[in-house]
């Protein structure tokens, strides 16, 4: 009796552990998105190409030039950043003036173009990356492999990082009142286009660290960014577009609900239930569970 | 100190302001008088750059302010405090006003010394300064956004409807405010349709009507025009 009851518990703190790590990568992620939306009012479906580009980045920088994983880390961030930006200035800072559809429609375009660059030059195999640390980490007769404590860590790290970048200083305010009024912002002298750039490779940046973190985990394919990138907008539908604290509580609930979902559940339910979820929060609560930065 | 020299300004197919002139000497508190519509909005928007011109030209100091970004603008100093307040409602009253210094942050003693004028100026600011400036009341949100104006040490400040919605005792506080900023030097460019208050201080006076100047002169000469006393002073 007592034995099983102990297995409950070692499988229940399994899946608080599961969850927290895939609701960490989806955090991130949605975090970058909703920062976006929240100034540019730009849908980025290209954000889930950064996803796939920062791993793939990674991979390669590993595999073929034998950096270490925080350096493939660091260089990682730094391609998805400067894709994001190039994204930025050669495609959405020339639709600002166009109807907000063409936005989207270039942000797919952006999206299908990084998926086939990855593919061209990767192939459409799948490829792994190794744990930085692959051992199992034991305590009180809990067991957790180290890399899903370093995604955890890291992922909670950038975000106090990313609160207090945004709360505490002039460059970090510049986002908020860019996103809390755009008029506002430009009149007090905040120069519009900086603030984009800056946060589409905060975005990008986020993107790519979140797939490097997760890739030990999951593996890389040419596709992988498409379900991470859609289970991202239920995120910050959830949380409320533009909100940073929705954003991150959204991904959260997500995480534990597939881990939950699909230990008790069933794995074939797991990717639907970020879904399910949106449909049931939306019908009760349509402006999401917070309210966005901007009003 | 700011002269705007036949300047015409489109929204589309619509010619807001026409072949526009009207100058700004130094230290003057200059008032545009107008109806809803009447082109105040789209001047202080054509100096900001905030709207690209049509044709024309801006110079203030003696700069030409073609094609400044609104950004660039206030470094040159000249400061919009737009109709409507265009406040960041979410933001702490202090974080508003402290943004107004944004292109002055590396000034940090200087920061803090305009911070602390506001906060005198407004002492209502000063208790409210932790709350979110969305949550204040129209008069108090005014004051946010004139304060923030002015911790962007302007020149030239340009103030539109600051008058619009308040209560008459807010109001009066607020003439008061601006006659002050004005005294101390800052050449001011007020927009307003309370012709009664804004004419009492006044230095210089333009009636706009359908994006033209129809009329200018001293408060006193407006006064007693009677055009202006029928459409603006009631009688």
């Amino acid at each position: 009796m007592r034995a099983a009851a102990r297995g409950r518990d070692v499988l229940f703190f399994q899946q608080v552990l599961n969850g927290l790590t895939i609701g960490c990568v989806y955090a991130l992620v949605a975090l970058g998105l909703t920062l976006v939306y929240g100034i540019l009012r730009i849908p980025n479906f290209a954000h889930g190409a950064l996803y796939t580009v920062g791993a793939y980045a990674a991979f390669a920088l590993i595999g073929r030039l034998g950096a270490n994983f925080w350096l493939a880390l660091a260089g990682a961030a730094a391609v998805s950043a400067g894709l994001a930006v190039l994204s930025e200035r050669l495609v959405f800072a020339r639709l600002r003036a166009a109807p907000p559809l063409h936005d989207m429609i270039a942000a797919i375009a952006l999206l299908l173009f990084f998926e086939a660059g990855v593919q061209a030059v990767f192939g459409a195999g799948f490829f792994r990356i190794a744990p930085l640390f692959p051992q199992i980490l034991r305590f009180a007769g809990l067991t957790a492999p180290a890399q899903r404590i370093l995604i955890v860590g890291a992922a909670f790290a950038l975000m106090a990082g990313l609160h207090l970048f945004l709360d505490r200083t002039w460059t970090g305010a510049t986002i908020v009142a860019s996103a809390q009024n755009r008029t506002g912002a430009a009149l007090v002298g905040i120069d519009a286009d900086r603030v984009s750039m800056l946060t589409f490779a905060i975005s990008g940046a986020l993107a790519a660290v979140a797939a490097v973190l997760f890739a030990p985990i999951a593996l890389l394919s040419p596709a992988m960014g498409e379900l991470v990138i859609t289970k991202a907008f239920v995120i910050i539908i959830l949380g409320g577009m533009g909100s940073v604290a929705g954003a991150i509580a959204g991904g959260l609930v997500i995480g534990f609900a597939e881990s939950f979902g699909a230990f008790y559940v069933s794995t074939d339910f797991k990717d639907i239930i970020a879904f399910g979820l949106l449909t049931l929060i939306l019908s009760v609560r349509p402006q999401g569970l917070f309210g966005r930065i901007a009003r | 100190m700011l002269t705007l020299d036949e300047v015409c300004l489109d929204y589309g197919a619509f010619r807001a302001l026409d072949r526009l002139s009207l100058a700004a000497a130094e230290g003057a508190l200059v008032v545009l008088l107008g109806a809803n519509g009447a082109g105040k909005s789209s001047i202080f928007r054509a100096v900001s750059g905030l709207h690209r011109l049509a044709a024309g030209r801006i110079s203030l100091g003696g700069r030409d302010l073609a094609g400044v970004s609104p950004a660039g603008v206030v470094r040159a100093g000249l400061v919009h405090c737009p109709e409507g307040r265009m406040l960041f409602p979410a933001m702490t009253v202090e974080k508003n006003v402290r943004l107004g210094a944004y292109v002055h942050r590396r000034d940090r003693a200087g920061v803090k010394r305009g911070l602390d004028e506001v906060m005198a100026m407004f002492p209502v600011l000063a208790e409210k300064r932790h709350q979110p400036a969305g949550s204040l009341s129209g008069g108090q949100q005014q004051m946010v956004a004139l304060g923030r104006a002015l911790m962007g040490r302007p020149k030239v400040l340009l103030l539109d409807e600051p008058s619009l919605g308040l209560a008459p005792l807010v109001v009066r506080q607020m003439f008061d405010a601006v006659a002050a900023v004005n005294r101390r030097g800052t050449t001011v460019l007020l927009a307003e349709q309370n012709a009664h208050a804004a004419l009492g201080i006044a230095s210089h006076a333009y009636v706009v009507e359908g994006g033209r100047i129809v009329l200018d002169g001293p408060p006193d000469a407006l006064r007693n025009d009677d055009r202006v006393r029928r459409a603006y002073l009631g009688g």
